[in-house]
């Protein structure tokens, strides 16, 4: 080519890159594909947690989206592992999502994540539990939300900080049993809980196992009651959870303190047990839009919007996480400039917030195998009927206190 | 009704007789070629592929359950139980001793038709639902024990087997080469089941099929026959549940036990296909998986279980118009013409 | 001893849902010899008519009964005229098609209630009463007092009514009763709506004891079928005792062994009752020796 072929080709690619930033505003919308659970069982909270992404998207959309782009979220159904690839495989090649988020379920999300890698997407996981998910070291895997160590972590604290003193005991002498569901979700946190509370000294008075879909939880009561524990703790589902109670109040089984992990701090547990029965009952769960907002700045607004879109209160604490998570993904592709996996996982090792950062209490900053390690859940207590955090203190309203502990 | 189930297996036999050997392999060639055609269209496309390779694979575990469930007439529900042991044996063999799973699968193939065997020897002597459901509750029985050991399953936790692409891995960067797999592996099972129909074996099957009182009073030994077709229909489910574990490569209990996942479906793709003939389970595969798959990505993210609302109904149809299968109502209708023809 | 005690009560109250629920399978099983994969979906249906009784019309759950039964009867009635009979000559379709029925009203309930877990208001479930010292839950005491009554209302229909008689007959020889002048689809049809409206009674009865979810008919279902072949094809009191014994055993193995492998332990337990006694306890021997293939 000559010289001036050469530079007419030059001009003419110059401006044709001109002329695409300046149509920047009509610009491909940027897809993020979520994949969890829509059908079975845990749809309830593939569907909330979708809720609180589409929070933080459609904040992010009123302020000119990201990269100049609109964001627009895709729901891709997946219970199983292998309906996690085939949904990533088809949202990857047809539906041009760039990134993907989930994931209610951690199988799915363990297989998901990898499908993505095939097509150099990151997955940005806001609330799946389990540990191997980061343990795995995958290329493209990032987590911003607590985990199951987080949950046993911060129950076990709990445990010590507000419920032994509650008792007038210290972890030492206080006596305590580990219940869990028998999947890996249960499985993981006890486990760790277990350690915990032994490495504080404390006594772990008997662990047991049940099936979250049994019908009949009374051998696990009955065990649990002969030990006598002082603090009863549960990491379950809610169908399990709530047999659990009914089944302490049918056989008299009154611990001091009863502490539950992950769920029983919704509506469905009200229901199914009523205000009286909870009145006292601590959860550690994830964070709640009554938070201060020294604690979690933007608590009070998230539930505004929510209100005001869905015309509810939050069904479950998990959207909030879910929003805090999203808005995690679009600040570390703004500070990326693209979605690029290597690009976009690089921007994210660069954030560091402090906690207190989100409405959630979080702050960011990933550890080498990108878990966020300021993303942590929190303890409430039922109290009249309502969910209200008590733990950690700044957290807490000024005004809150712990009720009923011990148990009348 | 003596007569009527030697006659009928008198004339199957000199049916298939007639057919010499290499026009059978020829015809199903031909067949599992058609078969292929998606594969040849879609090879570069991963989201078809993907989907290809798991109907294959399923086509291959409804053909494997279709011996023992549609010629032997032995409803099985507990196939998982096989499956699972394929996968889990496959996924330990490789990770703890560094055995390609191409190898693995034998091992583990024999585990799975042991397991088989012990369990089938005192269940055979159950009847129809009854057998199902004993099944059923074996299917169960081992999903709850899998969680609880720790040691050879992993527990809830499961195994997971880390990304390492390589032929001696059997894993795959293109989706196209685990396609390529499971169509090789069906194709396998499809000759062995046409084979297996013209064999002595098959025969008898298909006489304890019709009717296990007056197959044993001429003179078939029941038991045995049933334990042979179990045991081949175990090896085969073994294998394809070790090529399974090195494809999905995540194995935990819900995943490998799972009724409605695995072991119904097995013998749903054999019924929808057309139960008891040897193309109809690669029939039903080929279309209950795209099919599945299409309505999840299309229905599965705005109404919480539409797809399956559909596929709820598509069944019930398929049950109440497709009586005898897609491929038996295919070959009736064949038979009906070509009788039309003749009068 | 207390403790022996407890479970003792608590295994019997349990054996009681699980005879409650597999009553009206067994009555299906029995004469239509279908495996019912749809049975838990239609407590589960009961189970959300008898919650929409009581929320929305303000009925006592016990009072609601009355009406969900008559319901669910006629909706047994549809169900198998539409959808079992035209198939009555392909065992295995039907199995495929109440499979297919699963799916169905398992995901209508999710799309409908969006999964949201939903319990019944009211105290009901946390009455407690005295039996011997100990305190029982009230709503369990009721479902076994109830499927108790029904067992015995439901022996004497069998055995003194001409309904009951013909249901009987076609267990014992679908072939011979027909020649008898029994109307086979017929009753095939009564005891469908009657197997439906059993189902209805124990949604009505299990709604205030459970959370419900549209996913809670398939925790019951294999414990159902495991009843039903273990108490004896077709048999009532087979059914009865089949639950009990069932509750017992989870019960016992559950504290004595571990809660975490009970379903295994009587799983195992009932496939070897079965291999020893494939009748089941009070069925008729050689009933099982009917296989899927009917005789028409």
């Amino acid at each position: 080519m000559t010289r001036n072929g050469i530079s007419r080709l030059a001009i003419a690619a110059f401006a044709v890159a001109a002329s695409a930033s300046l149509a920047w505003g009509q610009a491909e919308p940027l897809r993020i594909g979520a994949i969890n659970p829509y059908s079975g069982p845990l749809a309830l909270y593939g569907d909330e947690v979708s809720r609180g992404y589409q929070l933080a998207i459609d904040e992010a959309n009123a302020k000119g989206g990201v990269l100049g782009r609109k964001i627009e979220l895709l729901r891709g159904d997946a219970s199983s592992p292998p309906q996690g690839i085939a949904t990533v495989e088809k949202m990857a090649s047809q539906d041009k999502v760039e990134v993907f988020v989930g994931t209610y379920i951690s199988a799915v999300s363990n297989a998901a994540s990898d499908s993505a890698l095939r097509y150099s997407k990151v997955y940005w996981d806001t609330n799946a539990l389990a540990g191997d998910l980061t343990e795995r070291g995958l290329p493209n895997f990032v987590r911003s939300g607590p985990y199951a160590d987080s949950f046993a972590e911060v129950s076990v604290a709990a445990a010590k900080d507000v419920l032994a003193p509650a008792l007038n005991k210290d972890i030492k002498t206080l006596t305590i049993w580990i219940e869990h569901e028998d999947s890996i979700f249960g499985t993981s946190i006890a486990e760790l809980q277990k350690k915990l509370i032994e490495k504080l000294g404390g006594k772990v008075v008997g662990m047991g196992a049940h099936n979250f879909r049994a019908i009949d939880l009374t051998d696990s009561i009955l065990r649990a009651k002969a030990a006598a524990p002082d603090l009863w703790m549960e990491t379950g589902y809610v169908p399990d959870g709530s047999l659990l109670l009914r089944t302490m109040r049918d056989q008299g089984f009154k611990p001091p303190a009863i502490m539950m992990v992950a769920t029983g701090d919704t509506f469905e547990t009200l229901d199914a047990l009523g205000k009286e029965y909870l009145e006292g009952i601590a959860v550690v769960g994830y964070p709640r839009p009554d938070q201060t907002e020294a604690y979690g700045p933007g608590a009070a607004a998230y539930l505004a919007a929510y209100k005001e879109k869905y015309n509810r209160d939050p069904i479950a604490p998990q959207s909030m996480t879910a929003y805090a998570g999203m808005q995690m993904l679009l600040e570390a592709i703004k500070a990326a400039g693209s979605t690029n996996m290597n690009e976009l996982r690089a921007a994210a090792a660069k954030m560091d917030k402090p906690l207190k950062s989100y409405a959630t209490g979080f702050g960011v900053k990933f550890d080498p195998k990108f878990q966020n390690t300021r993303a942590f859940p929190t303890l409430v207590q039922w109290q009249s009927g309502k969910v209200v955090t008590v733990y950690p203190k700044d957290a807490a309203q000024p005004d809150v206190k712990l009720v009923n502990v011990p148990r009348k | 009704m003596t007569t009527s189930t030697l006659a009928l297996a008198g004339t199957a036999a000199t049916r298939s007789k007639s057919i010499s050997l290499a026009t059978l392999v020829g015809r199903y060639a031909g067949l599992l070629l058609l078969a292929c055609v998606p594969l040849g269209l879609m090879w570069n496309d991963p989201y078809w592929l993907n989907i290809l390779a798991y109907a294959y694979l399923f086509a291959a575990l409804a053909c494997a359950w279709n011996i023992i469930g549609g010629f032997g007439g032995q409803f099985s529900l507990g196939h998982g139980v096989f499956f699972a042991i394929g996968a889990y044996s496959v996924a330990r063999l490789y990770l703890d001793l560094g055995m390609t799973p191409w190898l693995a699968v034998f091992p583990a193939a024999a585990l799975a038709t042991l397991v088989a065997l012990l369990i089938s020897w005192p269940t055979f002597r159950l009847r129809g639902p009854f057998f199902a459901i004993a099944t059923m509750a074996i299917n169960e029985a081992c999903f709850a024990l899998a969680n609880y050991t720790d040691r050879l399953t992993g527990g809830p936790r499961g195994i997971l087997i880390p990304f390492r692409a390589g032929l001696w891995n059997m894993i795959f960067i293109e989706r196209w080469k685990y396609a390529l797999l499971t169509f090789g592996f069906m194709s396998i099972v499809v000759l062995i089941t046409a084979l297996l129909r013209r064999s002595r074996l098959g025969h008898y099957l298909l006489a304890v099929r019709e009717d296990e009182d007056s197959a044993r009073s001429a003179g078939v030994d029941v038991l045995r026959v049933k334990l042979l077709g179990m045991a081949l229909s175990a090896a085969l489910t073994g294998i394809g549940g070790g090529i399974f574990a090195m494809y999905v490569r995540v194995l935990d209990p819900p995943t490998l036990f799972a009724l409605p996942d695995i072991g119904v479906k097995f013998a749903l793709i054999s019924l929808i296909g057309g139960i008891g003939t040897i193309m109809g389970p690669v029939v039903g595969a080929l279309l209950i998986v795209p099919v599945e798959n299409f309505l999840r990505g299309t229905l599965g993210g705005a109404i919480p279980g539409g797809h399956l609302i559909v596929l709820g109904i598509i069944l019930v149809c398929a049950a109440l118009f497709l009586k005898r299968g897609i491929v038996g109502e295919f070959t009736g209708a064949v038979r009906r013409i070509r009788n039309r023809k003749r009068s | 001893m207390e403790t022996f005690l407890n479970i003792l009560i608590s295994g019997i109250l349990l054996g009681g849902i699980y005879s409650l629920v597999s009553i009206g399978l067994n009555l299906i099983f029995g004469v239509v010899r279908i495996i019912n994969f749809a049975q838990g979906e239609f407590v589960m249906l009961a189970m959300y008519a008898t919650y929409f009784c009581t929320t929305y019309l303000g009925i006592n759950p016990y009072l609601a009964l009355f009406v969900v039964a008559p319901l669910m009867f006629v909706f047994g009635l549809a169900v198998q005229r539409t959808v079992l009979q035209p198939l009555q000559n392909e065992p295995m379709m039907q199995i495929f098609a109440t499979f297919g029925l699963l799916i169905l009203f398992e995901n209508s309930m999710l799309a409908l209630t969006r999964g949201e877990a939903r319990s019944l208001s009211g105290s009901y479930s946390s009455v407690l009463i005295d039996v011997f010292g100990l305190k029982v839950s009230g709503v369990r005491l009721v479902v076994f007092i109830v499927v108790s009554g029904i067992a015995l209302a439901l022996m004497l229909f069998l055995q003194r009514t001409m309904p009951g008689k013909a249901i009987r007959a076609v267990i014992q020889d679908r072939q011979a009763a027909r020649l008898m002048g029994v109307n086979v689809e017929r009753t095939y049809l009564l005891t469908f709506g009657l197997g439906s409206a059993l189902a209805g009674v124990a949604g009505a009865l299990l709604a205030p004891i459970y959370t419900l979810s549209p996913y809670i008919g398939g925790n019951f279902i294999l414990a159902a079928f495991a009843v039903v072949v273990l108490g004896g094809l077709g048999s009532v009191p087979g059914a009865y005792l089949g639950g009990l014994i069932v509750g017992l055993i989870e019960s016992f193995s559950g504290y004595y062994v571990d809660p975490a492998l009970k379903q295994a332990i009587w799983f195992i337990v009932f496939v070897a009752a079965l291999i020893i006694r494939p009748s089941g306890l009070m069925g008729q021997v050689g009933a099982e020796e009917v296989g899927l293939r009917e005789q028409t």
